[in-house]
């Protein structure tokens, strides 16, 4: 179960304040795979990483009593300097699995071949989110946090990903932060709208996709 | 559960919900705390000493420079040995005792900046990552001290312990201090990024001068050591030497004064991180 309570955050602009959460309130369904949908800039990337504990809300909490990962997005959560191998271990070590699974795993899964042992920071965006997912499905977790970056590499590791965070998904959830209808409709099995501090939860997904189109279509 | 979500929760900090303490709760946390200042200080063994061969080498040659330059010096100088202690341990003494102060120190400042990726991970938080730092620099330090008179003694040099235990206090006492004033810089140094300029001009420069490194306090003109004896620095490295030479007391180190500050900055490095974490997190 992962709860909000009375989450609030905003950041200091240049212009001002914005208010990304303002005073939100959410219980994720427990076993549902939630999409949350959200214009550019809505913070949508802010409240996964609220969600998952990597930045702190201004007032509020944040309960969870499952194993959360961390955002999974392109590179974020490891050292550039350091070879893929080398973060897979701390990564393993952080979570208290054993680092040997752990690599093992990941150096299978990602396919990166002699890559595996080239400091991070050398690697091509795509292939960063390719690691980065392959480290998270050998780590066990329930619910699995996830920005933006489902959609990475070429299209048959895709394939080849989806599959296995379809079977990984029979005991797991994910949240997803997307701007790919496709995307949330594959994984998801409800949705969120974030827009302008407040996040709304629709169990029905064709009910939040259409929501979701008539934001995006209203005139600014 | 519908019970509970109606409780009022004012008093409840900001953040994710931790469980009442009960010591399997503790447990937990602990563990989970092992684990990352674990893996924390192996990653920054890779990246401070593993990416380039030279790394640990570097780690025993500045201090073996520095005494080397120093007994060149004062043998040239043909001072008599400094209060009775033979020269070349008193040298390595002096400087490596104070790498277990500075360096930790040094290495922490800039943790938070350069771990900013790791601090993704929830379990990951800016205490451990300073922490971490620190750690790694006073065992790579106290192993430097260790080594260098292993090798004086090799050399030819007579290195005897007198009081092994003592000078183990001290060095205690030397990496609490400079953990205290890591954290203080460690925790400002996100906000107000100059700090490091300010902590090496202001404080590192003059102490490496003026805490004995290269002298014993009592061979000072009385005007120097009534200002320098203010100095904590100065008190514990007097300490260290009054442990290790045989017929050596330092007749103005205090240990109240070397403890009451070490605990104290390390008291207040807590503090300054315990006030500033939140600021430090954001800031990017």
């Amino acid at each position: 179960m992962i709860r909000l309570r009375n989450v609030s955050k905003r950041y200091r602009t240049q212009a001002g304040f914005k208010t990304v959460l303002d005073d939100v309130s959410l219980e994720f369904p427990v076993g549902a795979s939630v999409g949350i949908l959200g214009l550019n800039g809505a913070g949508k990337s802010t409240l996964i990483r609220i969600i998952g504990g990597a930045e702190p809300p201004d007032s509020g909490q944040v309960e969870c009593d499952q194993r959360v990962s961390w955002p999974l997005g392109y590179a974020g959560g490891f050292q550039g300097t350091l070879t893929a191998r080398e973060n897979a271990r701390f990564v393993a070590r952080i979570y208290g699995e054993s680092p040997r699974y752990v690599e093992a795993f990941t150096q299978e899964f990602s396919e990166l071949g002699e890559y595996f042992d080239e400091p991070l920071k050398s690697y091509s965006a795509g292939m960063q989110g390719r690691f980065a997912f392959s480290v998270s499905l050998a780590c066990d977790f329930e619910y699995y946090l996830v920005d933006e970056a489902l959609e990475t590499g070429d299209a048959r590791y895709r394939e080849k990903f989806r599959m296995a965070f379809e079977e990984r998904r029979a005991n797991a959830s994910v949240i997803l932060v997307s701007h790919n209808e496709q995307t949330i409709r594959r994984n998801c099995d409800m949705a969120a709208i974030l827009n302008e501090g407040s996040l709304v939860l629709y169990e029905d997904l064709k009910e939040a996709l259409r929501e979701y189109n008539i934001l995006q279509n209203r005139p600014r | 559960m519908s019970a509970n979500l109606s409780a009022p929760i004012e008093a409840a900090p900001p953040g994710r919900v931790r469980p009442r303490p009960s010591p399997a709760v503790v447990l937990g946390a602990l563990a989970v705390q092992c684990r990352v200042l674990n893996a924390l200080v192996l990653r920054e063994t890779k990246t401070r000493y593993g990416n380039h061969k030279i790394g640990f080498l570097w780690a025993l040659i500045e201090p073996a420079v520095s005494v080397a330059v120093f007994v060149a010096i004062f043998s040239v100088a043909r001072q008599d040995s400094p209060g009775g202690m033979p020269l070349v341990p008193f040298m390595i003494v002096g400087f490596c005792a104070f790498a277990v102060f500075r360096d930790p120190w040094n290495q922490m400042q800039g943790a938070i900046g350069q771990s900013r990726q790791l601090l993704t991970f929830p379990q990951v938080t800016t205490f451990d990552v300073i922490l971490a730092r620190g750690l790694l620099e006073i065992a790579v330090s106290v192993f430097v001290f260790w080594f260098l008179l292993y090798l004086a003694w090799l050399l030819g040099y007579e290195v005897r312990v007198e009081q092994p235990l003592r000078l183990l206090a001290v060095l205690g006492l030397m990496a609490t201090f400079g953990v205290g004033m890591g954290f203080i810089f460690a925790s400002i140094e996100p906000i107000v990024p100059s700090i490091k300029q300010v902590s090496s001009a202001a404080f590192g420069r003059p102490l490496y001068f003026g805490s004995g490194l290269f002298f014993n306090a009592e061979s000072l003109p009385p005007q120097a050591l009534d200002f320098l004896i203010y100095n904590p620095v100065l008190h514990l490295i007097e300490l260290a030497r009054s442990a290790f030479f045989h017929g050596f007391e330092s007749g103005v180190a205090s240990w109240f004064y070397a403890i009451s500050w070490s605990l104290g900055t390390f008291g207040a490095g807590l503090l300054v991180h315990q006030a500033m974490r939140r600021r430090a997190l954001m800031s990017r």
